[in-house]
């Protein structure tokens, strides 16, 4: 898998999000309590763009006329028509062994920045220089 | 499907324009003075059931201006919509004022008609040509709206006269003929779209009231839809008037073909109590009814609306749509399954050419080509 610098660590505090484009496709990259993840920036359904979504939590399965609301900035809801995927693992909440976005990993390279080869033409560079890396 | 209907121009019949501020004062030019200070002073006041909707406040999260509420800006309705999917021509429908007729006081219900279309007209058909318009109606007392389609009705923008799916009667009833009369004299299809069920002055949703959730209010539409077209075959609407034509907007389509299935049967043995009803009730539909695609029914199996849309002779009588910027938007290019080349164009575009009266020249086949 290539390797993709999609920020700064420093730019990406947690309950962020950026969209990238890499070869072609369009992904957004989540720092959700301080854990990074990446989703295809394309709903599986029609096409809308999912990482625009709302970052939520969601109402659990449970007894009849009881709300229980859990999950808290672990789902991402579509724009368009409300499907809830779970940020870690792409799977949707109502179907989540036959419908997902594909994942990708993305992981955080202490002190890479200094090393880096400096074509990051928008990102700013910080002083510990960890890097978050996109591998898709 | 994805990449040929991007090439094709289409047509999307069913498109929500708010007004800037989501509130009346759009209006004010329109709107006569007595009820400006009414509304200054109470509001709109009209009527919802109170249910929740879906997505972002009812729309698409991604389409929101930086101002205002989603619908009400046209650059990027432009962006999103029209340049997006080469839609050669959109049909307004409208948003705040289409729950009109859940209105007690027919003379206000009739202005804001009234003052709508004009603003419609003013500033939204004349601001950009592939838009073409529905006028609203306020049913409430309908020889004002017969007045109000003398008005406006022969406006080259104006397409179709709307009114909700949401009632007092079914449609069919005797009392709405002065309207459909006007209606074919003018050539303008009568559109129903869904919405005010059961609110304001209108019946209660269904036969066993009020569902508790939003869902089981979406599931009324083609209850209700089920209720206007049977009314108007029975009631000998399209005996009496048989250039009429009428669009059932946003209300489910897969139900078309199983529920004409029990008209046809049952009209043979009880045919004589309406005699006036000449033809088996299908013909009356494959000839006079369209509908609209969204929110398009999703089978397990895509492919399985194949089948439906040969029950339901697709070809002759489903128009896309794609309802935006609301939330429960269809894609034109990934909401359906793989269509033959044909039942796209019939589907995407000259279904409503026909209806709509749009010219021959801008038909898909010909800018295809020019396109390629």
């Amino acid at each position: 898998m290539p390797r993709h610098v999609v920020g700064t660590l420093s730019e990406l505090p947690p309950g962020s999000r950026r969209i990238v484009t890499v070869g072609g496709r369009s992904i957004g990259v989540f720092n959700i309590r301080g854990r990074f993840y990446a989703l295809r920036n394309r709903c599986p359904h029609q096409g809308a763009p999912l990482c625009q979504g709302r970052i939520k939590g969601t109402t659990l399965p449970g007894r009849p006329y009881e709300y229980v609301y859990g999950r808290d900035e672990e789902i991402i809801q579509c724009p368009w028509h409300g499907w809830e995927f779970e940020i870690a693992t792409g799977r949707t909440y109502f179907n989540p062994h036959r419908m997902r976005v594909k994942t990708y990993d993305v992981t955080v390279e202490r002190g890479a920045a200094a090393e880096e080869d400096v074509t990051l033409e928008t990102f700013e560079m910080t002083t510990e220089g960890d890097l978050v890396v996109l591998r898709a | 499907m994805a990449e040929s209907v991007k090439r094709m121009p289409i047509i999307d019949c069913d498109v929500h324009n708010r007004f800037k501020d989501g509130k009346m004062t759009a209006l004010w030019p329109y709107l006569p003075r007595a009820y400006q200070e009414d509304v200054r002073e109470w509001g709109i006041n009209l009527s919802g059931v109170g249910y929740l909707n879906g997505g972002d406040r009812g729309y698409r999260g991604d389409s929101w201006p930086k101002e205002g509420f989603p619908g009400s800006d046209l650059d990027l309705m432009r962006e999103q919509l029209l340049d997006a999917f080469n839609v050669r021509y959109a049909i307004l429908l409208g948003q705040e004022l289409r729950p009109l007729g859940t209105l007690p006081n027919a003379d206000y219900a009739a202005a804001l008609a009234h003052a709508y279309n004009d603003h419609l007209i003013e500033q939204w058909l004349a601001a950009e040509s592939r838009l073409r318009g529905a006028m609203l109606i306020a049913t409430q007392d309908v020889p004002q709206a017969v007045k109000e389609i003398e008005r406006i009705g022969r406006h080259p923008g104006i397409v179709e006269v709307l009114v909700a799916n949401g009632a007092r009667l079914p449609y069919g009833n005797r009392c709405y003929h002065p309207l459909f009369e006007i209606c074919e004299a003018h050539g303008l299809p009568f559109a129903l779209h869904t919405g005010s069920e059961g609110a304001g002055i209108n019946g209660q949703p269904s036969v066993a009231g009020y569902g508790s959730y939003y869902v089981e209010n979406r599931q009324v539409r083609p209850q209700g839809y089920m209720t206007h077209l049977t009314s108007l075959i029975f009631e000998g609407v399209f005996e009496k008037f048989p250039k009429l034509r009428v669009v059932f907007i946003e209300g489910g389509y897969a139900w078309l073909a199983p529920f004409l299935w029990r008209l046809d049967a049952d009209w043979r043995g009880l045919r004589h109590q309406t005699p006036w009803v000449k033809r088996p009730p299908s013909e009356y539909v494959w000839e006079h009814v369209r509908f609209t695609s969204q929110p398009l029914e999703e089978p397990d199996q895509p492919a399985d609306l194949l089948e439906v849309f040969k029950w339901n002779r697709a070809g002759r009588t489903l128009m896309f749509a794609s309802d935006y910027a609301h939330w429960d938007f269809d894609s034109p290019t990934d909401a359906f399954p793989r269509l033959s080349e044909e039942l796209q164009r019939r589907i995407f575009y000259e279904t409503a050419r026909e209806l709509y009266g749009f010219p021959v020249a801008a038909s898909a086949a010909e800018q295809t080509v020019t396109a390629d």
